[in-house]
């Protein structure tokens, strides 16, 4: 891992649009890289122009200025014929067609290869099957796309971009729309085909937490730039914090996690161990509570096979709740 | 797979016998009653004279036309409806029927009274399909345009519908202005009309709408990466912008050949693509452009014999009946339990 040659690099890149007379730069001095079997999560703010640097990347938009090279070559050096072959796109243009296969969706990512019309020869045929067999859709492969899950038809994009065998695939949020186990099942897959098909994929998203969990590098968009590094690194040098944070939101370096921002904190005692004495500070600093060992209410857990028991003593009349919902809404809410 | 290759074979098979069915029914069919070895020796030349003339000047010229008609109509449809990415794409639709037409109604209405012609130059086939191509390539580059600002179907409909009505009041305003022979001759033509067309004028037309089928069958293959839309065909390396072209340029010619003989044949091209997605359960061009060839020339066939149902010399406009076959398909499409645009 990381070891791999690189296979997609920047150089100084600016992005963005040009129009008759004006020029709309969304980003400059861009200096980034991607090797061989890496997992990329490109992450950015909403408008930050993640699709501007994807779609410059595979050749879809011209560079404003620097330089992108591709397995080695200048990307502008690239015949029309050689690029599909080096690095396929997914982007999240909507299906507009619903009686299509799925098998005639993937068998369309040989394009590259196949002669003027279309013929699939028992190479591509081959490759087809394997794109579906590593994307777990065998078995579906005669389904109409529209009688499909939402994961399945992204995981039907990613076979497609799969059998275009190339070493680099970019995918333009291919985790939006989906629930959150559809999330974490396509960003396993697109790690699993780093590990295994040894390919490179490049994918923006905005699930910050399967990126910190899954990916080998970041590419964090910021208000000035993109900076690259591992999920760690970035969390080490305060990136994320910067990047994401606002009067609401805060991160956490231990966590990983974003957190809201509690304006007012009171202290509160909390006597317990474990699990649920973890879900409790959880429930409490919710509610505006910071656990401190001398401050008063003080609660305690009991707990007793399996169940456990809250009480609030330090408060007037000692209570007792069987559940978190009971005790912190019995509790004054300190955040009001 | 072998299954669904299997029901491509039969539903081809099945469609080809169909028109030659409809073909042969077309001939045999007609005011004058003949039977059908009367047909066979009227064809190879051997029947009574009488018949001959009819079957070879009158039915097997219409018939002819009929098929080819039909075929450069819907295939024009297909690929209009891919173009767009739209299900409700169709030469009449967008109103590059129209754009032939006002094509056609210069031709007609302004320059035969202003040029005495020497018979069968301008009638005999080129000057009106060459009025009729830049009429059509004229309106679809006008779509196109919008269709790029645009993607939204229902305006792209709405700016075809709005071409149309621009164009027919440019025509009223020329038939206002043109004699009456000339106004006879517009108004029988804007009724769908296979007759009447002579065997230079098929030639003419055969010639035309072969050239617009051999280019889209040479299209097939970025015709169906469009599929997939515009983003994933430039990055499997479809040159889009001149790919438009060709297929514009395609559209427009067999639209506009056909219009220009057989006055604007409405809902054809819009309807038949669909009857051949159905038929044969699949998207793949390959397929569909000889499965649409096949089923819009069966369906103008059809239409071509309902029309002189009435009999003794009657003839429904044939326009009037391919409307009456389209619309419940277009109608369909609309309401369809997937809802418009979702079924293509």
């Amino acid at each position: 891992m990381g070891t791999g040659m690189i296979i997609a690099e920047t150089n100084r890149l600016s992005v963005g649009y040009r129009n008759r007379n004006r020029v709309f730069r969304v980003m400059e001095g861009l200096t980034l890289s991607a090797r061989r079997g890496e997992l990329v999560a490109l992450i950015g703010r909403n408008g930050a122009g993640k699709s501007t640097l994807l779609r410059t990347l595979v050749g879809l938009q011209p560079p404003l200025g620097g330089s992108i090279a591709l397995d080695g070559h200048a990307l502008g050096e690239i015949g029309l014929s050689q690029l599909p072959k080096l690095v396929s796109f997914a982007s999240t243009e909507p299906f507009t067609l619903h009686n299509i296969r799925v098998r005639d969706v993937v068998s369309l990512g040989r394009f590259p290869y196949t002669n003027w019309i279309g013929t699939l020869t028992d190479a591509d045929e081959e490759a087809v099957a394997i794109a579906l067999e590593a994307t777990g859709l065998s078995g579906l492969e005669n389904r109409s796309i529209d009688s499909i899950s939402d994961g399945e038809r992204q995981r039907t994009l990613i076979a497609r971009s799969l059998a275009q065998d190339t070493g680099l695939l970019v995918m333009d949020e291919p985790t939006a729309f989906l629930d959150l186990p559809s999330r974490y099942g396509i960003v396993s897959l697109l790690r699993r085909l780093t590990r295994e098909k040894g390919k490179c994929v490049i994918y923006s998203t905005h699930d910050l937490d399967t990126a910190i969990n899954e990916a080998d590098r970041i590419w964090l968009m910021t208000g000035d730039g993109v900076s690259e590094g591992a999920p760690e690194d970035m969390m080490l040098t305060g990136e994320f914090a910067r990047a994401f944070e606002s009067p609401l939101l805060s991160f956490s370096i231990t966590d990983g996690a974003f957190s809201f921002v509690r304006s007012r904190q009171t202290g509160i005692a909390l006597e317990g161990r474990g699990r649920v004495a973890k879900m409790t500070v959880r429930a409490l600093s919710r509610c505006g509570y910071t656990i401190d060992s001398r401050a008063q209410p003080k609660v305690t857990i009991t707990e007793n096979s399996g169940s456990a028991e809250w009480v609030v003593t330090g408060s007037g009349e000692d209570k007792r709740y069987t559940s978190l919902y009971d005790l912190v809404t019995h509790l004054p809410q300190a955040d009001q | 797979m072998s299954r669904s290759r299997t029901r491509i074979t039969s539903v081809m098979t099945g469609l080809t016998l169909l028109m030659i069915i409809l073909f042969m029914a077309d001939l045999f069919l007609g005011s004058t009653r003949m039977d059908f070895a009367e047909v066979l020796r009227s064809l190879f030349g051997h029947g009574d004279p009488g018949d001959e003339i009819i079957i070879m000047q009158f039915r097997l010229p219409k018939a002819i036309t009929a098929v080819i008609a039909g075929v450069g109509m819907s295939v024009s449809g297909l690929l209009m409806q891919t173009l767009f990415r739209n299900p409700l794409a169709g030469p009449d639709v967008l109103g590059v029927s129209s754009g032939a037409g006002l094509g056609v109604a210069l031709t007609l209405l302004t320059l035969t009274p202003l040029f005495t012609l020497p018979e069968g130059s301008l009638f005999s086939g080129w000057g009106l399909i060459l009025a009729a191509w830049a009429g059509a390539a004229a309106v679809m580059l006008i779509i196109m345009t919008v269709s790029a600002r645009m993607r939204d179907i229902m305006t792209v409909l709405i700016v075809g519908l709005l071409l149309a009505s621009a164009i027919s009041a440019v025509v009223s305003l020329l038939q206002y202005f043109s004699n009456e022979a000339m106004l006879r001759t517009y108004v029988i033509w804007t009724m769908g009309n296979l007759g009447n067309i002579s065997y230079p004028q098929i030639r003419a037309l055969a010639l035309a709408t072969a050239a617009g089928l051999m280019i889209s069958f040479l299209m097939v293959k970025p015709l169906n990466a469009m599929l997939m839309g515009e983003t994933f065909s430039r990055t499997v390396g479809v040159r889009m912008d001149r790919t438009r072209i060709v297929l514009l340029a395609a559209a427009s010619i067999l639209a506009g050949s056909v219009t220009a003989f057989c006055g604007p044949l409405a809902f054809i091209g819009v309807a038949v693509p669909h009857m051949a997605r159905l038929l044969f359960g699949t998207t793949d061009h390959r397929t569909l452009m000889p499965g649409v060839a096949l089923c819009g020339a069966a369906t103008l066939l059809l239409s071509d014999i309902v029309s002189g149902l009435p009999g003794g010399g009657q003839i429904i406009p044939v326009n009037t009946v391919t409307s009456l076959i389209g619309i419940p398909v277009v109608l369909w499409i609309i309401l369809g339990k997937t809802g418009l645009g979702r079924r293509f």
